[in-house]
Formats: C-alpha cells, structure tokens, sequence
C-alpha cells in the first residue's frame, strides 16, 4: 500500500550527505536529517551538494531524486539500479509495441477524452452551457475516431485535437489573468503556460517512480516514440493523469485565488516562470491532490491517485503478459 | 532450476509461484514480507547461512535443517518448502529431520514442528517437483481466484486490477 508521504522536497540549497546510515541535509550550518525508512523519493529544486557515497546509499536504499534547475525546469532523474526486472516482460514490452501499439495508445487518446469530459462535465453542470458541443464530441466522436485510425500519426492528430480544444475552454474557466492563447513549451511565455509546464513536468516524475516501481522497462512506449525520451512510458501513462492531476490542481489554485498572477509569478521574466512561493503552493495542492485517497472500484479498497499509477502500470503488465483488456484510470469510475 | 521458495509458492497458490518464478515478483509492496526479511536477518546472526545449489538453509546441525518462519500462516507451505530441503541434501547424501519454526503461532498450538521423510515420501516429492516444473513452462500463469487470504497479499494489487 502506498503511504501517504514518502516523498521530500529540498527547496533549500545545502548539502547532502551520509551519517548513520541516514540521509542529512546540511544547510546554514543545521543539520536535518531523513529517515531513510520514510523515503522513497527526493526532489532538488535547488543547488544540492552530493557525493558518489551518497548516491550509493541512495542506490541502496532504492531512492530516486529528481532534479530540478532554478527556474523549476525539470533537469533530470538520479535512477537507482534497476531491482525489478523480468526479462519475459521486456520481450514481450518490446513485442507489443510491434503488435499491439494502436491497442494501447488508442486506450490512452480514450482515456484522455474521458476524463477531460468528467472534468469539465463538473462546470457544465455548474451553467457553463458553451462546452456542450466539446462534451458531446469527447464522448461519442473521439472513441469513433480512435477506432478507425491506423496509424500511430493520425491518432495523434486526434490526441493533439482534444487537447487544443481543452485549452480553448479555459477562456470560460479560469480569470483573464490566466487567459491562453496558445500552448507554448520550451520556455512557457506566460502564468498559464509556466503552470502547465511546471504540473505536467511534476506529474512526469511522479509516474518514472512510479514505473521504478513495477518491472515496466522505462524506455519502450506506445503512444510516444520510443525514441522520444529515456523514460517515455512515464510520458505514456501519465497522459491519462493530467486533467485528474495536473489541470484540477491549476484551477483550484488559480479559482481559488491560491496563486495569482502578481503573487507567484517572476515579474523579471514578464511572468512566465513560477517563482519559489509559487511552486511550493503549486505542489502542496498537487501533493493533496496524489494522496488524495478514493473508494476503488475493480480492487473495493481505498486508494490513492498516486497508487492509481502504480495500478496503471499493473494494468499494462497484465495486458502485456496475461491479454487482459488495458482500460487506463478513469476518474469518473473511480478505476 | 526450482528453489525453496517457489515450492512453497506452487502449495500456497499457483498464480504467486508462477509470476514469482518469471520475475514478476511484488514483495516490494509488502511490509509483512519486509518484516520476515528482517526477523530472518536477526535469527541468523552469529549463525552461517548455507546455501547449496537452489537452496538456502537457515540452519544445519548434525540432526537437524531448521527453517525459520514469521508466523505459521500456511504450515503446508512451510512444510513444503523444507521438505524441499531435505530432499535435495538426501540427494547429496546428507540424511537430516527437518524442523519447522514458526515464530507467531496464529493457528497451530505449537510452534515446533519435526519432518522426518522416508523414501518413499521422498520418491513422491520428486515427481511433485517434476509437476511443479512443467506447470512453470506454461506461457501464461492462471488466472487469480479469490480468496480470502488474497487480501492480505503482496500480489492482491497486480492480480485483481
């Protein structure tokens, strides 16, 4: 079962070292220690000072750390030698993404449709009438379209259509402040965007831990190239997870006047960039979010939305191995 | 090659032994599993642990293969698995009683308990070990049954999602 917090963030710069057997930041001449018992997984947001023995312990204890640069740009992972590994499952990984790729990517696309459909159905209800048609499209088109595509280029077409037309709805959702016009990456260039950024690079972490975690090698994916990234299945699985995760965390945040634009924002670079309060806000609700825990409907135990990701993956290995149906989590039935 | 474990595992139940064996092991997620490790690293201090081809002993005296165990939650199990031990070193001509301990006794009065085989109780094991063997060659393990002790398993997660 997954606790509730095993992860530690670091917003401090200092130095990280080895001492009984314990992890212990050195900052401003204090020493804080991390019980390594607790700790499955570490995030640097700032300048961090390790050593090989370090990593070691680390590597021992099968601690993964994040980094992140100062801007909260996602620098890179400290992976700790791979425990889990089943040579069977890698072959046969490798063997369904020759035969089996469209299966699973169009699971993804769907998935993705519907839970941004459960998202926005909330404001629907609430009078916001203008999603209607979006609504009415995610639900009946989209599975449609999936369907009938063949190859991996027309099927993210459609992915890349749902997610224009999401973005599209926050005009009606979130303050002017945050208006978008469009979606704009490396480097974001405005709140809205910064916060994109920032969740969905969050959440991508979360998943690689995630996916440590199972015997799902990291690198062969589906609905991306394999050739993408290094860990593209953690871009994979994480897809269905943004509007549950990442887009619910940035209009509670925003809705809720939890971060506004003035506050959370760097005014130096035209407030593209979350700066240090605005990230630690950010990932408090987001780490509310993970913990959060829900009434599982396949497995009747309670659950939280971190596990959900870990369950995706079991998912996956059981499509794999045992030809069952992959079906991603889907937030409006709870698994 | 089979070892003490996954013998233990095909009693206790099929589905475990066969994803156990293929490496698609889930102990990871369980704190029993960390406890037992644990209790075995204090039992054997101060003792060598002996490990022959496929098995691993926790200890070995002139009379004596003891294996040590958290509690006695499935003693068929157990026994298996140390009836396993015995076998393989009869094989070695190494003659030994088995003895089982179990350090929580939910379910059994005591919490020793002594094997003592005769050949053709070994001769009958061997041909379960040759199942055992052929069952792990099947493509796909069987599918998950529930039970009431799945709950408690480190498996539970991956079996019924």
């Amino acid at each position: 079962m997954s606790k509730s917090n095993e992860t530690r963030y670091i917003f401090s710069s200092g130095e990280l070292f080895q001492k009984d057997f314990s992890i212990v930041l050195r900052k401003d001449e204090k020493n804080i220690y991390l019980p390594i018992k607790d700790t499955r997984e570490l995030y640097c947001f700032n300048d961090i000072t390790l050593s090989t023995k370090m990593l070691q312990l680390l590597s021992k204890a099968g601690i993964i750390v994040h980094f992140f640069g100062y801007h909260g740009n996602y620098i890179g992972t400290f992976y700790p030698k791979e425990q889990l590994i089943s040579g069977r499952l890698t072959v046969a990984q490798a063997l369904a993404y020759k035969d089996k790729r469209m299966m699973i990517a169009g699971a993804i696309v769907k998935g993705i449709a519907r839970n941004i459909y459960f998202v926005l159905y909330h404001y629907y209800r609430h009078g916001k009438n203008e999603f209607k048609d979006y609504l009415d499209w995610l639900r009946k088109d989209v599975p449609n379209l999936v369907d009938k595509t063949n190859d991996i280029n027309q099927l993210l077409r459609v992915e890349g259509a749902i997610w224009a037309k999401f973005y599209q709805s926050f005009r009606t959702i979130l303050p002017e402040s945050f208006a978008m016009n469009k979606r704009v990456k490396r480097p974001p260039d405005n709140p809205i965007n910064a916060l994109i950024s920032f969740g969905n690079s969050l959440l991508y972490t979360k998943v690689i831990t995630e996916i440590y975690h199972t015997h799902l090698d990291q690198a062969i994916s589906f609905l991306h190239e394999p050739a993408e990234r290094r860990f593209s299945l953690s871009l994979d699985l994480s897809e269905v997870f943004k509007p549950v995760l990442v887009f619910k965390t940035i209009f509670d945040c925003v809705n809720n006047r939890k971060i506004t634009v003035e506050k959370h924002f760097d005014k130096k670079l035209n407030y593209a960039l979350l700066n240090e309060s605005g990230r630690k806000v950010f990932i408090e609700a987001f780490e509310e979010r993970l913990n959060q825990a829900f009434e599982h409907q396949t497995l009747k135990r309670r659950c939280s939305y971190k596990h959900a990701i870990r369950l995706d993956g079991y998912k996956l290995i059981k499509f794999i191995m045992e030809e069952k149906s992959f079906t991603p989590f889907s937030l409006e039935d709870k698994k | 090659m089979l070892t003490g474990t996954i013998v233990n595992y095909y009693t206790h139940c099929q589905r475990q032994c066969w994803l156990f064996s293929h490496n698609l092991n889930m102990e990871d997620n369980s704190e029993d599993v960390r406890i037992g490790k644990v209790l075995h690293e204090l039992k054997k201090q101060g003792t060598e642990e002996i490990a022959l081809e496929g098995i691993k002993l926790d200890k070995l005296t002139a009379e004596y293969v003891t294996e040590i165990k958290k509690s006695d939650a499935d003693l068929a199990a157990a026994k298996a698995q140390l009836e396993f031990y015995l076998v393989t070193l009869y094989d070695k001509g190494i003659i030994r009683k088995g003895c089982l301990e179990c350090l929580e006794k939910n379910k059994q009065s005591k919490s020793v308990h002594t094997l003592v085989m005769s050949e053709e109780d070994i001769e009958e094991r061997k041909a379960y070990y040759r199942q055992i063997e052929d069952f792990l060659e099947q493509e796909q393990p069987p599918s998950p049954v529930f039970k009431p002790i799945c709950k408690k398993c480190a498996y539970y997660d991956y079996c019924f999602i």
